[in-house]
């Protein structure tokens, strides 16, 4: 078995990643405790600051309840709709699949921001589809951007962030459901389920692994994300993602490397539930 | 009454159950499921369109077509900083994605050849930057360029954006090209060093032939992030190195340029073109191979 002397090869990509995964994250812990301008160690002093405004701004409060229920309700949105599209897909009788799956990939390829800056065009009160709809006597307005409501959910951002990470939710499930062997399918008919039942207990099970993996793939960026926010969200929507930026812009990356904490406990947390569903990664691609 | 409720929800089952009404039912199902398709397909494209009418609208304003002009794809390289940004992306992204293709393939070799238990540590590892938030990774790479910046003052801008962009290329590269490896017959490679092949070229002659379609797809997939990355090359930039992307985030609110929009249609035109050419030849290839094989057999 020659191969399994190759492993060696692998080394340099183990030092790259500990280098800009291990060393930045070991930075982070050490700048929350700090008081500093931007990296500036001549001036840092000790300092518990940025640990107390967590636990005391209401600001910091408002962002992670925008973050949450957009990224939630863009995430539900995107599995009822993202799963029937992949099992549409993954059962049709198509000579060429890919092609339905090169379908949802073309749109990656046109700027997300400038998708986004259309659907905002489309949602605001004047619209370039209503302009030229109006010429042939119909009206499209629905002037919903920068509509927030109490609960901080903006219909707009979730427009927005569901049309952009979609196809992170197809993708994966598709790969999972056109693995699964027919032939169960087939023995849980023969004895006696019928299509609804088989579905429920033989399908859904078995692609579950991909529906984790989706669902991951498309809350983090919803929940972590400031540029769609504030496209569609007319500025006044304050999402996690747009408190970090803002900190790390002001030179205080302090504060800003504990909100990115606060972001990566919930992205380790979902990795470790990928570990477990999904050990080879096969599902990520 | 009972006895009515009864035999009116039997005639109601009844019905459904005639052949007739049963096989309209299905045929209005499949009509149904192929309207859904049909109109999230065209909810994913409706802001391609928009952004394809934009840039054929004679007039600057957002919300007024005028009349129907291809100016702005002639303003697309007169408008300085935005030509400026297009050729830093294209550069970025081809860069970036040879680099992350290559070494992405000898990663992937590496990982393939570990033990079990290894081989899933590593998985996890190059699972962090696709998985990670961009503003988290961004930042990352941000405070390890800031820290290099005391050995190389000058690295923000093309360097550390190309940095940043192999950094989460690679792991998209890794992950197409493992299922093809764990496809791969490994008694090839064995027969390869005993008929005296050096290592290195078995892995050109044996292995990476076998694995061509997992690197192409990771080919795609690494321009395809690169190309329409925004996050991550906001927090690695500098010297004014601006991306596509980053242009357009800082136009945001003003009047943008329609040279944007002209710009936007005619890469995504221009991508899909190049998908259709090599699928085509794709196919036309299988069927001349077909066509050899039955005559072959003949």
């Amino acid at each position: 078995m020659n191969i399994k002397k190759l492993g060696k090869l692998v080394l340099p990509y183990l030092v790259w990643m500990s280098v800009l995964v291990g060393l930045p994250l070991l930075m982070m812990v050490v700048l929350t405790f700090l008081k500093s301008n931007a990296l500036d160690l001549g001036t840092a002093e000790f300092s518990f600051d940025s640990w107390r405004i967590l636990f005391s701004d209401v600001t910091v409060r408002i962002a992670l309840k925008n973050s949450f229920v957009n990224g939630i309700i863009a995430t539900i949105i995107c599995f009822v709709i993202g799963y029937p599209i992949a099992y549409i897909v993954a059962n049709s009788n198509f000579s060429n699949k890919l092609i339905i799956l090169v379908l949802t990939i073309i749109p990656m390829w046109s700027n997300s921001l400038l998708r986004n800056n259309a659907i905002a065009n489309i949602l605001s009160e004047r619209s370039i589809v209503n302009d030229v709809l109006s010429n042939i006597g119909l009206n499209f307005i629905w002037p919903i951007r920068g509509v927030v409501y109490e609960s901080g959910f903006s219909p707009a951002v979730v427009i927005g962030l569901v049309l952009t990470y979609l196809p992170f939710m197809i993708l994966p499930i598709y790969t999972v459901l056109e693995k699964i062997d027919k032939s169960l399918l087939e023995a849980s008919m023969d004895l006696g389920s019928n299509k609804i039942k088989t579905f429920f207990k033989v399908t859904f099970p078995l692609s579950i692994k991909g529906v984790t993996t989706g669902i991951i793939m498309v809350f983090l960026p919803s929940f972590s994300g400031f540029a769609i926010p504030k496209i569609l969200g007319s500025g006044s929507l304050v999402f996690i993602g747009t408190l970090i930026d803002s900190r790390f812009m002001n030179r205080n990356y302090n504060f800003g490397s504990l909100l990115s904490l606060v972001i990566l406990l919930i992205i380790f947390g979902s990795m470790a539930l990928i570990f477990k569903v999904d050990k080879e990664g096969e599902t990520l691609i | 009454m009972s006895t009515r409720v009864l035999t009116l929800s039997r005639k109601i089952v009844l019905f459904f159950r005639k052949p007739k009404v049963e096989k309209t039912l299905k045929v209005a199902g499949a009509v149904l499921k192929w309207v859904f398709f049909v109109f999230i397909i065209f909810l994913l494209y409706l802001p391609i369109f928009i952004i394809a009418l934009q840039s054929f609208n004679n007039s600057q304003l957002m919300y007024d077509f005028t009349t129907f002009t291809f100016k702005w794809y002639g303003m697309i390289f007169q408008e300085r900083s935005l030509s400026q940004s297009i050729i830093n992306s294209l550069v970025i992204a081809v860069t970036a994605t040879i680099i992350s293709t290559v070494l992405g393939t000898v990663f992937a070799i590496g990982i393939h050849s570990l033990t079990k238990k290894k081989r899933q540590k590593m998985v996890l590892l190059n699972q962090v930057p696709i998985l990670n938030a961009d503003i988290v990774t961004g930042i990352s790479l941000m405070l390890v360029f800031k820290l290099l910046m005391y050995i190389f003052p000058d690295i923000f801008g093309f360097t550390t954006m190309l940095l940043a962009h192999i950094f989460f290329c690679l792991p998209y590269v890794v992950l197409s090209i493992l299922p093809k490896l764990s496809e791969l017959d490994e008694n090839l490679y064995d027969a390869a060093l005993d008929l005296y092949c050096k290592p290195t070229t078995g892995i050109l002659k044996v292995i990476i032939p076998s694995i061509s379609s997992g690197i192409f797809t990771g080919m795609l997939m690494a321009f395809t992030m690169s190309i329409d990355d925004f996050v991550i090359s906001y927090f690695n930039t500098g010297q004014g190195f601006d991306n596509v992307s980053i242009w357009i985030y800082a136009s945001i609110g003003r009047q943008m340029s329609p040279a944007v929009y002209a710009y936007n249609t005619a890469f995504s035109f221009l991508m899909i073109l190049v998908l259709v050419i090599i699928s085509v030849k794709g196919s036309l290839k299988k069927r001349k191979n077909l066509l050899k094989f039955k005559q072959n057999k003949i």
